[in-house]
């Protein structure tokens, strides 16, 4: 289908797919995924019925909790920045999106549903009502802002996150997390596919980068045997965000670390873990990937670099996943050794060299799940002379739309959801900072700053924390 | 008739009451304790004993941090309606240790209406989200709609002094000493009784499920996670 849109004072016809709409204005599965017309009730509900057992372990207890002691309150709506961005539709609250799994729930699983039905709110779905949920989980960008509100501690983003299991069960995954992001990763190493020798290009485009601007000759050790820290980075950050990894090469450099990237050679490269998004089972796989990965090179310690869900996979589930015997390692966000290393007073730095006003946006998964508020904050003051909180922040900041994935999800017109949602709730945060820098240590976040600066015309930029870091340093 | 309609809504359901209310209630219970939880996917700020998450789930009970962050109106009803209905059956309750003095006339009502203020607030907040949040079920009405005629019932019998708190005294100790003796028969009393009977059995089921969901939800969010040394 083609659309007109005014572009300054011309006119241009863009060419946009629109799928049939199942469940609200916008679509973020593609009809080869989502296969419309496939009748796919019978597959749900037996899948369904599997999660509900202790096959699905992990997540078994706060999932039937949160199914069955709702008491429809609303409080999660107003939390949720979706709902909030959207202009309070109903459809994007979070317990009207954990309702139309728990309908299901009721009807088919509980006695109460299946003796007095619509009283208790069960339901019976349609073939339409499967199709629209598989939709409706990817509005949710699982920041779980709503659990945090709720006054039982029940989590509507776990229940998002189990409706995406059961369909990834039966094969409807985005496939910018599943075929292209986690097949890929085991296959080549890394999400977008980057083979050793454009690694090593990149590398060295850093090196040159950093000795022509700072004049200073730095290494960039790959596949190094036994190093103390392997630093490993969101592959998106070797394309995109070169800043944020020229940043920590200088950084390691000058503290004189004992570290070393990896390559293809070894494994996977790419930190992320699309599984955690959609899937235990695809989570673990990759998981598994990168502790082999991790072993074949002895480190002391992982560095998470600046990716927010491959800190909450690596240094928290992984602990529940992986017994201490197969993961001889610790786990350190990038974030944890720069403030160490700041406090230590081995990192000199120059306020002055980042002299605009930069704020920083705390990312769901390095916050709420990663418990990193403070370490950022500590490093910002002390290389930024202008740093502003922006409100609310910490365990209350909003999502900025990028999370679960959704930054790297542009079919049909789901851009313009997340920058109309979310991305409307961020813009007018970001606004009352005044700042002219937000910096966040996630690349998902940046993904969505990077659109995000540019739709709602943001006087500002953003940034990493290691590239503001590495700017600040006293040569 | 009324006799024995009466003996049967104060002597015999209230054993019938007790039973389906702490069975089910325990059955609950049991159920969320058993069920393993090996993996932990709390939020931060985590807690980092038992003691701190007790603690914390304990403020958050009575000081319901998440409602009064982002939605005021909850937050005030919520505490209306749960100290007005605490107060309330705590005063009941007392039957059983002493009869009644001055101030509880005043205490007592002024409980029974912050409660049914809360209780009439939530039948309205729950139609207004319907616009623009999420629909109600007929089960989550239903228990406001039963208290609410309870409480309204309780309220008349009080002020209205319909019958003598001796009377009732008796027949509360009677009922718990395993001695009953006849109830008092007006029809008011009696409707009353059998509402707040049915209430008791219908709580555990679905209305009581949300307070055992905050140990054990709030403990999930609560729940430490492997923090390293920082």
């Amino acid at each position: 289908m083609a659309k007109r849109e005014s572009v300054g004072k011309t006119e241009k016809v863009i060419e946009v797919p629109k799928w049939e709409r199942v469940f609200d204005d916008f679509r973020a599965l593609s009809d080869e995924t989502l296969r419309l017309e496939e009748p796919k009730k019978e597959k749900f509900l037996e899948t369904m019925s599997k999660f509900l057992t202790k096959q699905n372990w992990p997540f078994l207890l706060p999932y039937k909790l949160t199914l069955e002691a709702c008491t429809h309150c609303g409080t999660c709506a107003e939390a949720c920045s979706v709902y909030i961005g959207s202009g309070k539709k109903k459809i994007y609250s979070p317990v009207y999106r954990s309702d139309m799994l728990r309908k299901i729930y009721k009807k088919h699983f509980t006695l109460s549903g299946k003796l007095f039905g619509s009283l208790v709110g069960a339901k019976d779905p349609s073939e339409e009502d499967i199709n629209a949920l598989a939709e409706a989980v990817w509005r949710c960008t699982i920041c779980r802002r709503c659990a945090m509100a709720c006054p039982f501690g029940l989590d509507n983003g776990l229940i998002t996150r189990e409706a995406r299991k059961i369909f990834a069960d039966i094969g409807i995954a985005p496939d910018e997390l599943k075929d292209k992001g986690v097949e890929n990763h085991l296959k080549f190493g890394s999400a977008p596919k980057i083979p050793y020798e454009g690694l090593m290009n990149i590398l060295e485009f850093l090196k040159e980068e950093i000795e022509e601007e700072k004049g200073v000759e730095v290494e960039t050790p790959v596949d190094k045997k036994g190093a103390k820290y392997l630093v490993m980075n969101n592959a998106g950050d070797y394309l995109a965000f070169t800043e944020t990894v020229q940043g920590i090469v200088e950084i390691m450099n000058y503290v004189n670390a004992d570290w070393t990237l990896n390559s293809p050679n070894t494994g996977v490269f790419d930190v992320v873990n699309y599984g955690l998004f959609y899937s235990d089972e695809d989570f673990v796989r990759v998981m598994k990937a990168h502790v082999e990965t991790i072993n074949k090179l002895e480190p002391e310690y992982v560095v998470v670099g600046e990716c927010g869900h491959a800190y909450d996979a690596l240094a928290h589930f992984m602990k529940d996943l992986i017994p201490p015997e197969e993961r001889p390692f610790k786990v350190i966000s990038f974030m944890e050794l720069v403030d160490g290393w700041i406090r230590e007073g081995k990192l000199k730095l120059d306020k002055e060299k980042n002299p605009e006003p930069v704020t920083f946006h705390d990312s769901c998964k390095w916050g709420r799940t990663g418990g990193i508020y403070e370490e950022p904050r500590r490093i910002l003051k002390a290389a930024c002379k202008d740093f502003r909180e922006m409100h609310p922040n910490r365990e209350w900041n909003h999502c900025c739309g990028g999370g679960s994935g959704f930054a790297i999800m542009h079919k049909d017109d789901f851009f313009k959801f997340r920058m109309e949602t979310y991305g409307r709730v961020k813009a007018e945060q970001l606004r009352q900072t005044g700042a002219k820098i937000v910096a966040t240590i996630c690349a998902n976040c940046k993904a969505q700053f990077r659109e995000l600066v540019e739709y709602w015309k943001l006087d500002m930029r953003y940034a990493g924390v290691s590239e503001l870091v590495a700017n600040a340093l006293v040569y | 008739m009324v006799g024995e309609l009466a003996w049967f809504i104060g002597n015999i359901l209230p054993y019938v009451t007790l039973a389906v209310f702490f069975i089910v209630l325990v059955y609950n219970f049991l159920k969320w304790v058993v069920m393993p939880r090996p993996l932990v996917w709390s939020l931060f700020p985590a807690k980092r004993s038992t003691f701190d998450i007790l603690l914390t789930i304990g403020k958050r009970i009575f000081t319901l941090p998440g409602p009064r962050k982002v939605d005021k109106t909850i937050w005030v009803l919520a505490w209306l309606f749960h100290i007005g209905l605490i107060v309330s059956l705590l005063l009941h309750a007392k039957y059983v240790l002493m009869p009644t003095f001055p101030a509880e006339y005043y205490l007592g009502s002024i409980a029974g209406v912050a409660a049914a203020i809360g209780t009439v607030g939530f039948i309205i907040r729950r139609i207004d989200i319907a616009k623009d949040k999420v629909d109600s079920t007929f089960a989550d009405y239903f228990a406001l709609i039963l208290l609410i005629v309870t409480l309204s019932l309780g309220a008349y019998l009080r002020l209205g002094g319909v019958v003598e708190h001796e009377t009732m005294w008796a027949w509360v100790q009677g009922v718990l000493t395993l001695n009953p003796v006849q109830p008092p028969e007006h029809p008011l009393f009696l409707i009353h009784i059998l509402l707040a009977q049915i209430y008791m059995m219908y709580l555990p089921f679905k209305t009581l499920v949300h307070p055992i969901a905050i140990l054990f939800g709030q403990k999930i969010i609560l729940d430490e996670r492997h923090i390293y040394p920082r």
